[in-house]
């Protein structure tokens, strides 16, 4: 495989302006000019493959969006490597981002007062697609966005789902190597979300678009993406397999029994009774430690069961445990 | 080149359908361009009905220098509209100008392309009306040279006010404080030269002769347009200046607004 996004020691600092306090702090402000050194990209390294949908996740202000605005060429790295499809992304701007998309969920790309159609026919001529091409995206990606119900209507009376679905058209009538995707889903409900993401699975599988995703949403990631990168206070905290990090930070079930009998006393070796009451014990334990099957066999030959199940752990909670202790 | 006029030429497409949408807002805002251009000219002809005379300059030979200017700034104001610095400002912190850095094309074709207020029409209309009057009540002798040459006093104008948006709208790369700085030069410089120059103090007058040589914009052509005497002494070559001053400012404006994106890209604003 082909690694079309290479970064190294990627590093972005600021200089963010500091203000006095007090008295005479306007005057002070306007006289001296204090600044504080902003490490928002820390020295990263990572590489993204051809053809891979990789998760990009972190706090706010973890740096997520700063090595974004460096991977499309907003921003100039202030020191390390950055080499994306070939290109140094801000030093050729015009060229590398005509092969590149990229979707900002709180933002749109398409123009406020013309329908949807025409912005589309503007993006045809700004990135130079061939008519034939330009049309067999258009058709395929109407397939599956279901765009046709509002193609003639001015972006301005889209609603949020709509309006994301064509701003998602928008970015890949060209036919980008790479896609950006930052928080596709935000404010979306449900249905749409779901709608959005097996699009992006699909371009994903069936045109091989490697796709970078950042998002607040676990579910996104959950469905999605099966590498994960975590960028916390501007390091890379974690870079592997959704299913590894689950293993590492998350490795607690829990398995719920409902007891035939009232007993006293419900406690097993293994695992930690989280609760017990009205006869069903709540218990937490780590599977690299014991097995399900052999939990309950150590359960069962002690209680009779009336029932039981587990359950697996929560992304969403190990991630924000995550952030919040900084395990790693 | 010829893909970025193409893509220019679209993009105004865009704005001017946008704005033909709103037909009642669209008439409304015409409406009261030209009142206010109205207003500004009728205050002009009552001090001339109090004093007959600015300078020794009869009404009809200001109103030249209004309309001139009129017309230019309104030409202007059209075509350099994206790069307002209020509304180019706004476009920067709102993130859009980002939006204009992801797509394939010139950022210049791009911010000139996302705003065309059709409205500066009332401007124009009534800068050419005003003109024509000028023209009708000074009985202008008009040679070739002269009619050739009016497009090209325009034309300097437009590139000179048009270099002040863009550097103002570069500003807002660093800051959005500073922006009313490059807002008194725009719109102070263009009201003060629609006056004739030698009413202003010295101070004034040399500020706009040496530090800003406004004063080739529009009172040196109407001078030649006039056939006035020229009361400072210039060579003879000065009424023809507008032109080169109009295209270094616009040139010395892009080289700032080049400098000023590197540092957008650097900073993030």
């Amino acid at each position: 495989m082909l690694s079309i996004v290479h970064v190294s020691k990627l590093e972005k600092t600021f200089h963010v302006r500091r203000y006095h306090q007090g008295r005479w702090a306007s005057l002070q402000n306007l006289v001296t000019r204090r600044s504080r050194l902003i490490r928002a990209v820390d020295g990263i390294d990572f590489t993204i493959e051809a053809g891979e949908l990789v998760g990009y996740l972190g706090p706010n202000g973890a740096g997520k969006s700063t090595t974004i605005k460096m991977l499309t060429g907003l921003l100039v790295p202030s020191s390390g490597r950055l080499i994306v499809n070939g290109f140094v992304p801000w030093k050729d701007r015009r060229h590398y981002v005509a092969r590149i998309g990229a979707v900002f969920g709180q933002r749109t790309t398409l123009w406020w007062d013309l329908p949807v159609i025409e912005s589309f026919e503007l993006h045809r001529h700004l990135y130079q697609i061939p008519t034939g091409r330009f049309k067999r995206n258009l058709a395929e990606f109407n397939d599956l966005l279901e765009l046709a119900p509002f193609l003639d209507v001015p972006v301005r009376s889209l609603s949020l789902g709509q309006r994301m679905r064509a701003d998602i058209c928008a970015a890949l009538l060209h036919d980008p190597e790479l896609l950006f995707f930052d928080e596709p889903t935000i404010g979306l409900d449900v249905v749409a979300k779901e709608r959005i993401r097996n699009f992006i699975r699909h371009i994903n599988e069936e045109r091989e678009t490697t796709v970078l995703l950042t998002t607040h949403d676990i579910a996104d990631v959950q469905r999605l993406c099966r590498r994960v990168m975590i960028i916390d206070r501007g390091k890379l905290i974690f870079d592997g397999e959704l299913a590894r990090l689950l293993e590492r930070f998350g490795g607690h079930h829990r398995l719920i029994v409902d007891f035939a009998e009232s007993y006293a006393e419900v406690a097993v070796i293994g695992a930690e009774l989280l609760s017990y009451s009205d006869q069903r014990a709540i218990y937490r334990f780590d599977r690299r430690k014991i097995t399900a099957p052999a939990l309950i066999q150590a359960v069962s030959e002690r209680y009779a069961i009336r029932d039981l199940s587990i359950e697996e752990p929560d992304i969403e909670t190990t991630i924000r445990t995550i952030y919040e202790k900084r395990l790693l | 080149m010829r893909q970025a006029f193409d893509i220019y030429r679209r993009l105004l497409g865009v704005q001017i359908r946008s704005q033909l949408q709103y037909r009642v807002s669209f008439s409304f805002d015409l409406f009261s361009a030209i009142l206010v251009t109205a207003t500004e000219f009728a205050a002009l002809a009552l001090v001339f009905e109090r004093f007959e005379q600015i300078g020794g300059w009869t009404l009809g030979e200001v109103a030249f220098l209004f309309g001139l200017l009129e017309i230019s700034f309104g030409i202007m104001d059209m075509v350099f509209g994206g790069f307002d610095p209020q509304d180019f400002g706004a476009s920067v912190r709102h993130g859009s100008f980002d939006q204009i850095m992801l797509r394939p094309a010139h950022l210049l074709t791009q911010v000139l392309g996302s705003q065309f207020a059709l409205r500066r029409l009332g401007r124009i209309v009534f800068g050419a009306g005003v003109l024509l009057f000028a023209v009708t009540v000074t009985q202008l002798d008009w040679t070739l040279a002269k009619v050739l040459y009016l497009p090209l006093v325009v034309t300097g104008m437009v590139l000179f006010f048009g270099g002040l948006y863009i550097v103002g709208s570069t500003i807002t790369f660093w800051t959005v404080e500073s922006i009313e700085a490059i807002n008194i030069l725009t719109y102070g410089g263009s009201y003060l030269i629609s006056y004739p120059m030698h009413i202003y103090q010295n101070w004034l007058r040399r500020i706009f002769t040496y530090l800003v040589p406004a004063i080739f914009l529009n009172y040196y052509p109407v001078l030649y347009f006039l056939d006035k005497p020229d009361p400072f002494g210039f060579p003879a070559f000065a009424p023809f200046l507008s032109p080169l001053v109009g295209v270094a400012s616009f040139v010395a404006a892009l080289a700032f607004w080049r400098f000023g994106v590197k540092h957008y890209q650097s900073t993030g604003s």
